[in-house]
């Protein structure tokens, strides 16, 4: 059995829907392929590797209610690609939203249900998950945290001339709340890995991070505000109503 | 402000200018949005591509009449129109509240009359369902009071129509 990953992020790396494919991977058997959609220059090598394929996992981000416009030229093409070569495959979809509700990427997965059909390949159905931009901060401040844990362990045992548990135990601390926070990702995520393992159908779910949307909107915010500091924005006329400068 | 996006034939662009005050022609000479989030975050409602579409969300924010009319894709917008839709983010700001019970970025130009979506080709039940769907997720999205949908199968229809 061979899976294709399909990463239609436009983002060179880092992206959350990068990290969703390789982490779905993990768990999914038999021969795996991951590639990156960013533009026209990658479809004939993406079709390539589909010729073959017995199911595809699209993963992407939801750009204003549906599929971002760089992978409609792509749908088009492989469309055509499908009815050409008889294509039997089955296609699974995980879409992340920078929003907390995992059910806004509903529209999104209708598109690419409505695509299966045109196609006339399987829809095995998709995972919605709100809060993408969060899981994927939290993945990397964990690689960031695990690196300063060895660093301050191999320091300290220098220092002291023993291995301190309690920075053991504090990043463990880190480790589980990211588990917490995301429990709902990671069992609806490796349950679509079960259903792509035995090609089964999936159906639509979705999820996000668990944390109160509030709270969430609280931290978005936040987040928000330190980049649009650093980069400069919060003094280029954050909120303004600008006029295009033709109107100026 | 009266604004029409379409993906039509540029011989479309006369006719639609009689009746509106600005005319976006949806005619994928433009990047699509690499996700940088430059225009929220370094360079407020400002594209860091320096194409047609620079500066696009500061047109299509004050439009309180936003008439889209795009051929059909698997019920959604095709290509050309979706990219601008895309590239126009900024016309919301980075932060977030709570807009039709669930969250979306609070918005640059604030709320707005009118979206008319006009859906022209082949179409078939299903995406028609999406379609009701979309337009309403983008009416709450971009701070629409109304909308309204419109699905002919010619673009043709659209001369007799009243939009």
């Amino acid at each position: 059995m061979k899976t294709v990953f399909i990463d239609c992020s436009p983002k060179k790396r880092l992206s959350a829907s990068g990290f969703i494919a390789s982490f779905t991977g993990v768990f999914v058997t038999g021969k795996k392929k991951k590639v990156k959609l960013r533009n026209k220059t990658d479809h004939e090598s993406i079709l390539n590797e589909i010729k073959d394929a017995d199911n595809i996992v699209f993963t992407m981000p939801l750009y204003v209610d549906g599929v971002p416009s760089h992978v409609l030229p792509f749908l088009k093409e492989m469309e055509e690609f499908c009815k050409d070569n008889d294509l039997k495959i089955s296609v699974y979809v995980i879409a992340n939203n920078g929003f907390i509700e995992g059910n806004q990427n509903e529209p999104l997965m209708q598109i690419m249900e409505n695509f299966c059909i045109r196609c006339n390949i399987n829809w095995r159905g998709g995972l919605g998950i709100g809060g993408g931009v969060m899981m994927n901060v939290m993945r990397i401040m964990i690689a960031v945290v695990f690196l300063l844990t060895v660093l301050n362990l191999v320091v300290t045992a220098i220092n002291k001339g023993f291995l301190d548990t309690d920075i053991v135990i504090g990043f463990a601390k880190d480790v589980a709340e990211i588990l917490v926070l995301g429990c709902g990702i990671i069992t609806f995520d490796i349950w679509m890995a079960s259903c792509i393992n035995r090609r089964k159908d999936y159906g639509k779910h979705y999820t996000r991070i668990m944390l109160p949307s509030f709270i969430f909107i609280i931290a978005a915010d936040i987040f928000f505000t330190v980049i649009s500091i650093f980069k400069g924005g919060v003094f280029r006329g954050w909120f303004s109503k600008k006029k295009p400068d033709m109107m100026l | 402000m009266k604004i029409i996006i379409h993906d039509c034939d540029e011989s479309y662009d006369a006719g639609f200018k009689n009746i509106s005050d600005e005319v976006i022609w949806a005619n994928g000479r433009y990047a699509p949005c690499q996700g940088c989030f430059e225009c929220w975050t370094k360079n407020p409602a400002t594209c860091r591509m320096k194409d047609s579409l620079h500066e696009i969300c500061r047109s299509i924010g004050q439009a309180d009449d936003l008439i889209i009319i795009t051929k059909n894709c698997y019920g959604g917008y095709d290509t050309p129109v979706k990219n601008i839709l895309d590239r126009a983010i900024g016309m919301s700001t980075p932060m977030s509240s709570y807009r039709g019970g669930q969250m979306h970025h609070t918005l640059r130009y604030g709320k707005k009359g009118r979206l008319t979506i006009v859906v022209y080709g082949d179409i078939n039940e299903n995406e028609k369902k999406t379609w009701e769907l979309m337009a309403e997720r983008n009416r709450i999205n971009y701070g629409y009071e109304n909308k309204e949908l419109m699905i002919i199968d010619s673009i043709n229809e659209l001369e007799g129509m009243d939009i």
